[in-house]
C-alpha cells in the first residue's frame, strides 16, 4: 500500500496541524458549510412551497438553492481533491486520505459522494414521478436517496471542520472551528428532523408512542456523537440550539410572504407561505446528554449509552408531552408559535386540534399500559442510538485528516 | 400538430386496458365556450398526481387568450389561477398547456377563451385515475445500476480510508494492523450497504405492489340471462362490495373504503349497456337496463344470435365520475325474443360491416363516412365525420336520439378498446352537468343528483331535429389495431345503425 512519507517528526506534525489548516482548508470549508446551509434552507423552503403553492418545476427558487448548494459543495471539494492531488504541498497531501489514486480530506470525499448521491436521485425521482405519480411526501424511496445525499454533504462538511478542529492547537482557532462544527451539527439535526417530520414534528403526534420511538432512534446518535467529539462546553446543546434557530428563523420568515395555492384541490385557502412546525425543544434533551457525558466520562460507554438514551427520552417526553398540548391550544395560534397552519390541500376540521392515534383501550379510555410499553420500546431504541453515537463520536474525535 | 399528437399517442399507448371507458382514457370535447366553438383534448398522465397535456382548438378568428384550469369536484375553498395556453407550432388553431392533476377522481378542466367576440368558458369533466404502471426502461436501468455500483464502491472506499488514514496524524503511514482494520471496515460497510440496498429494493417492491393495488379498476360486474315469465331478461349485477355497502358507513370504515356517490342519469338513462359478439363483432346491441336498487340492472334480452358477448356498461356518479363496467355473457340465441321487446331508444346491428365508406340504413337512407384518403393513426385526431342522406340524395334530417344528433361506439377487435362517443366527444353530458351545477360548499349527496336528473330528462326529451344530416365525433384512436365503428341515428322514431371497419396504424410507422 502506498504511503505518504513526509517529515515524520512531532515538531513538524504540530506545525502542519496549525498553519496548513489556515492556509488550505478555510476557503473550501467555508464553501461547503455555506453549501450545506443553502441545501438545508432550500429543503425547508421547498417543503413550504409544496404546502402553499403546490405547483413547482425544476427551476423554482428553493430547487435552485438546493441544486446550487449541491454543485458548490461538490465543485469545492472536487477542486480541493484535485488541488491536493496534483498541486498540493507536502503538508496538504500529508493531511489527506487516499481514494482511487487521488488525495483529499476524508470530509471532502464524503461530500463528493453525497453530491453524486444527490445527482443519482434526480433521474430516479423523475422516473418515480412518471411511474407512480408525484410523491407528495418526504418518506419515499427517491426522496430518501436525495436525503442521504444531502446528509452526506453536511456530514462531509462536518468531518472537514472536525479534522481541522482536532488538528488545531491555537485556542482561538479551536474555538472558531468548534463553533463551525456545532453549526454543521445544527444543519445535520435540521436534515434529520425534516426526514422524520412525518412522524416526529406535528404536535398532534406528541401523545403517540411512535413520535418518541422515531425521535429516540434518530436524535441520540447525533447528539451523543456531537457531545463526544465537539470542543465547546455543551456541543450537543449548541447544535440543538442552532437547529431550533434555523427552524424558527424559517418559520418566522416564511410567514411574512403572501402566497396562494396554484394547484387543485384547494381545501384550505392559504394566504401566505405555510411555515414549518415549531421546532422540537431539543436543547433540553441535548443538555441532558451533554451533562451526562461530562459526568460519566470515558471508559463506561455502555453505562453512558444507557444513561444518555434514557435521559434523552425522559427529558424529550417531559417537554414535548406538555408542549404538544400547548401547541394544540388557541394560545399557540399566532405568529410566534405558528401553530394551526395547514397546507392548501388539507380540509379543515376539529381533527386538526386533537392528538392523533393516542393509545386507547377497548372502552376508548387512554391506555396507560400501552403508552408505557411504547415508551419502553422507545427507551431501548434510544439506548441503541446513543451507543452508536458514542462509537461514532469517539471515531470523530480522532479524525485528523 | 397531427404529428405531435401522434407522437404523444405513442406515450398514451402505455395506458393499460382498464380505465374510465376501456383502453381509451384521453378526453375529447367539442362544443361551445360562450361564443366560441372549441375542441378540447386532455391527455391524462396515467398516474396521479401527474401532468395532463391539454390541447385546445378554437375555430374561427384567432383569440386573444386561451386559458385552462384543473380542479377536483369536491374542492371547496377556491380554485387555482388558470394557466395561459400557448399556440402550438404548426398552427391548426391549437393551443397547449400542461397542468398537474393532483387528486384522483372526478376532476374538471375549465377552458376560457377571450377574443373579439368577448369571453367564454366551458367545463370539461375528466375522470383522472391511476391506470398504468410504467416499467423501468433498460437504458435508465443501466444508468441507475451504474451509478449504484459507483456509489457502492465509493462508500466502501471511503470507509476504508476513514479507518486506515483519517485518524493518523498528517504524514504518518498506517500500520499493518490498521490496514487490516481498514479492510474489515470495508467489508463491514459493503455488507451494511448491501443490506441497505436490499432493504431499499424491498421497500421499492412494496411501493410498487401498493401502487398496483391502488390502480383504478371499474366496479366488478357479472352479466347473465334469466327467464322472466315468457321472456328472457338480460341482467347485469354490480358485484363490487364497496358499492353494495355504500350506505353502510361502519362497513366502509372497517374496510377502508370511500363512500361512492349515487348514480345519475346520463342523457336520459341510468345505464347505457352495449353487447358486442366476440366472434367477429358481427352482432351489436345498445340497450338501457333499468334498476330498482342501483345494483341489479335488467333489460329485455335483445334479439341477438347465440354466442359469447362482451358487455360494456356506462354509468355516471353524482360527482361526475364516469365508469365503464365490463363483463361477459353467453346468449342462448335460438329462442330469440321478438324485437318488440326493445325500447324505442334501444338499437341493434347484425352482420358484417359495409365494405367501404357508404352504408345503407334500414330505412333506406345512406350514411357516408367522410374519412379522407390518409391512414388512421393512433393518437392523431381521427376524421370521424359522417353524412346521412335521404334515398334521393338530399341531406337527411336526424331526430334527437337521447338528446344527441348521433351516437358512435368504437371497439377494437380484441375488446381492449371500447368507447361510447357523441358529437360532443368522449365526455358524459351528466358529468359536465354535475360540474356546471356544483356550487362551492354544496356537494351534498343527492342535491346535485336531483338537479342533474331534472335537467337531463329535459335534454333527453328534446325534440328539435338536426337538419344537416352531418355528424362528427372528436376522437383519436388510442392504440393501433382493427376497429369497428357503429354509428347510430334516429329517424322516424326508430334507431338506425350502420357499421364500418377501421385499420389504425401505429404512430411510429407514419412519421
Amino acid at each position: 500500500m502506498a504511503t505518504i512519507v513526509t517529515e515524520p517528526t512531532r515538531a513538524t506534525r504540530e506545525q502542519s496541524g496549525t498553519a496548513p489548516v489556515a492556509a488550505a482548508i478555510p476557503r473550501p470549508l467555508l464553501a461547503v458549510l455555506l453549501s450545506s446551509a443553502g441545501i438545508v434552507v432550500g429543503v425547508l423552503w421547498d417543503i413550504s412551497w409544496h404546502k402553499t403553492i403546490g405547483r413547482d418545476s425544476f427551476w423554482t427558487l428553493p430547487h435552485v438553492l438546493e441544486q446550487l448548494g449541491a454543485i458548490l459543495a461538490g465543485v469545492s471539494c472536487g477542486w480541493l481533491v484535485l488541488h491536493t492531488t496534483f498541486a498540493g504541498s507536502t503538508a496538504q497531501r500529508a493531511a489527506s486520505v487516499r481514494f482511487w489514486g487521488f488525495r483529499g480530506p476524508l470530509g471532502a470525499w464524503v461530500t463528493i459522494w453525497g453530491t453524486f448521491v444527490m445527482v443519482t436521485s434526480a433521474p430516479f425521482d423523475n422516473w418515480w414521478h412518471n411511474a407512480y405519480g408525484l410523491d407528495v411526501k418526504i418518506v419515499s424511496p427517491p426522496h430518501m436517496v436525495l436525503a442521504l445525499g444531502m446528509i452526506s454533504v453536511v456530514v462531509g462538511a462536518m468531518l472537514m471542520v472536525l479534522a481541522a478542529q482536532n488538528r488545531a492547537t491555537d485556542a482561538r482557532h479551536v474555538r472558531g472551528l468548534a463553533w463551525a462544527f456545532a453549526f454543521a451539527g445544527g444543519l445535520l439535526l435540521v436534515m434529520v428532523a425534516t426526514m422524520i417530520s412525518e412522524y416526529s414534528s406535528r404536535p398532534n403526534d406528541m401523545h403517540r408512542p411512535l413520535f418518541y420511538q422515531v425521535a429516540a432512534g434518530s436524535f441520540p446518535i447525533f447528539l451523543v456523537a456531537f457531545s463526544r467529539s465537539g470542543r465547546l462546553r455543551f456541543p450537543a446543546t449548541v447544535s440543538a440550539a442552532i437547529y431550533m434557530g434555523i427552524i424558527l428563523a424559517m418559520m418566522w420568515t416564511l410567514q411574512l410572504f403572501p402566497a396562494q395555492a396554484k394547484l387543485a384541490p384547494i381545501y384550505n385557502a392559504v394566504t401566505h407561505m405555510v411555515p414549518p412546525e415549531f421546532p422540537l425543544l431539543l436543547v433540553l434533551p441535548a443538555l441532558a446528554v451533554d451533562l451526562l457525558i461530562q459526568r460519566v466520562g470515558r471508559g463506561h460507554d455502555w453505562l453512558l449509552a444507557a444513561a444518555a438514551g434514557v435521559g434523552f427520552l425522559a427529558v424529550l417526553f417531559a417537554v414535548q408531552w406538555f408542549f404538544g398540548e400547548f401547541l394544540l391550544s388557541p394560545a399557540a395560534r399566532n405568529f410566534f408559535f405558528a401553530a394551526d397552519q395547514w397546507p392548501y390541500m388539507v380540509e379543515p376540521g376539529p381533527w386538526q386540534h386533537r392528538f392523533w392515534r393516542v393509545p386507547k383501550d377497548a372502552a376508548g379510555n387512554f391506555d396507560l399500559a400501552a403508552m408505557a410499553r411504547g415508551l419502553g420500546i422507545a427507551a431501548l431504541i434510544a439506548v441503541g442510538s446513543a451507543r452508536a453515537g458514542l462509537w461514532w463520536g469517539s471515531g470523530m474525535s480522532r479524525v485528523l485528516r | 400538430m397531427k404529428t405531435r399528437l401522434a407522437r404523444l399517442g405513442g406515450i398514451a399507448g402505455l395506458v393499460a386496458l382498464c380505465t374510465a371507458h376501456v383502453g381509451s382514457p384521453d378526453v375529447w370535447y367539442e362544443g361551445a365556450a360562450g361564443p366560441y366553438h372549441i375542441v378540447v383534448n386532455v391527455r391524462l398522465p396515467g398516474v396521479i398526481p401527474g401532468i395532463a397535456d391539454i390541447y385546445i382548438q378554437v375555430a374561427g378568428d384567432q383569440p386573444d387568450q386561451v386559458t385552462a384550469m384543473v380542479n377536483l369536484f369536491s374542492a371547496n375553498a377556491g380554485t387555482p389561477p388558470p394557466d395561459v395556453a400557448k399556440p402550438v407550432e404548426g398552427g391548426g388553431g391549437w393551443y397547449a398547456t400542461r397542468l398537474w392533476i393532483m387528486a384522483p377522481g372526478s376532476n374538471s378542466v375549465t377552458v376560457g377563451v377571450r377574443g373579439s367576440k368577448g369571453t367564454g368558458s366551458v367545463i370539461v369533466p375528466v375522470a383522472a385515475v391511476p391506470n398504468r404502471r410504467l416499467p423501468l426502461n433498460r437504458s435508465l436501468g443501466i444508468i441507475l445500476a451504474g451509478l449504484g455500483v459507483f456509489l457502492f464502491a465509493g462508500i466502501v472506499t471511503i470507509a476504508g480510508a476513514a479507518v486506515r488514514e483519517s485518524v493518523l496524524p498528517p504524514g504518518e503511514s498506517p500500520s499493518p494492523a490498521r490496514q487490516w482494520g481498514a479492510r474489515g471496515a470495508m467489508a463491514g460497510t459493503a455488507i451494511f450497504s448491501g443490506l441497505l440496498l436490499l432493504g431499499g429494493w424491498t421497500w421499492w417492491g412494496g411501493e410498487d405492489l401498493g401502487f398496483q393495488q391502488r390502480m383504478y379498476r371499474p366496479f366488478g360486474a357479472t352479466a347473465s340471462v334469466s327467464p322472466d315469465g315468457a321472456r328472457q331478461v338480460l341482467q347485469l349485477e354490480i358485484t363490487d362490495s364497496g358499492w353494495a355497502n355504500r350506505g353502510d358507513s361502519a362497513w366502509l370504515s372497517q374496510h377502508h373504503q370511500r363512500a361512492w356517490s349515487p348514480l345519475v342519469t346520463d342523457h336520459g338513462k341510468l345505464m347505457h349497456l352495449f353487447l358486442i359478439s366476440e366472434s367477429g363483432m358481427e352482432a351489436f346491441a345498445h340497450v338501457h337496463p333499468k334498476t330498482a336498487d342501483s345494483v341489479h340492472f335488467t333489460s329485455p334480452l335483445p334479439p341477438l344470435p347465440r354466442g359469447r358477448y362482451r358487455v360494456f356498461a356506462d354509468i355516471v356518479h353524482e360527482t361526475g365520475f364516469a365508469q365503464t363496467l365490463v363483463a361477459q355473457v353467453d346468449l342462448p340465441g335460438g329462442t330469440l325474443p321478438d324485437r318488440l321487446g326493445l325500447a324505442p331508444d334501444d338499437g341493434i346491428y347484425l352482420g358484417a360491416p359495409v365494405a367501404g365508406d357508404r352504408a345503407t340504413l334500414p330505412d333506406g337512407a345512406t350514411i357516408v363516412w367522410e374519412r379522407g384518403k390518409g391512414p388512421l393513426v393512433e393518437g392523431a385526431p381521427a376524421p370521424l365525420s359522417f353524412s346521412v342522406r335521404e334515398p334521393d340524395g338530399h341531406p337527411a334530417a336526424l331526430e334527437p336520439y337521447l338528446g344527441m344528433a348521433a351516437h358512435a361506439v368504437v371497439a377494437r377487435d380484441d375488446g381492449g378498446v371500447f368507447i361510447h362517443l357523441h358529437p360532443m366527444g368522449t365526455i358524459s353530458p351528466a358529468s359536465q352537468e354535475a360540474f356546471t351545477l356544483q356550487q362551492q360548499g354544496d356537494t351534498a349527496a343527492g342535491v346535485i343528483g336531483s338537479k342533474i336528473s331534472a335537467n337531463d330528462s329535459l335534454m333527453a326529451a328534446m325534440s328539435h331535429p338536426f337538419p344537416s344530416g352531418h355528424v362528427s365525433f372528436p376522437y383519436a384512436f388510442p392504440q393501433p389495431g382493427r376497429y369497428r365503428i357503429w354509428i347510430q341515428v334516429k329517424r322516424s322514431g326508430a334507431v338506425q345503425t350502420a357499421a364500418f371497419d377501421a385499420e389504425v396504424k401505429p404512430a411510429n410507422q407514419t412519421t
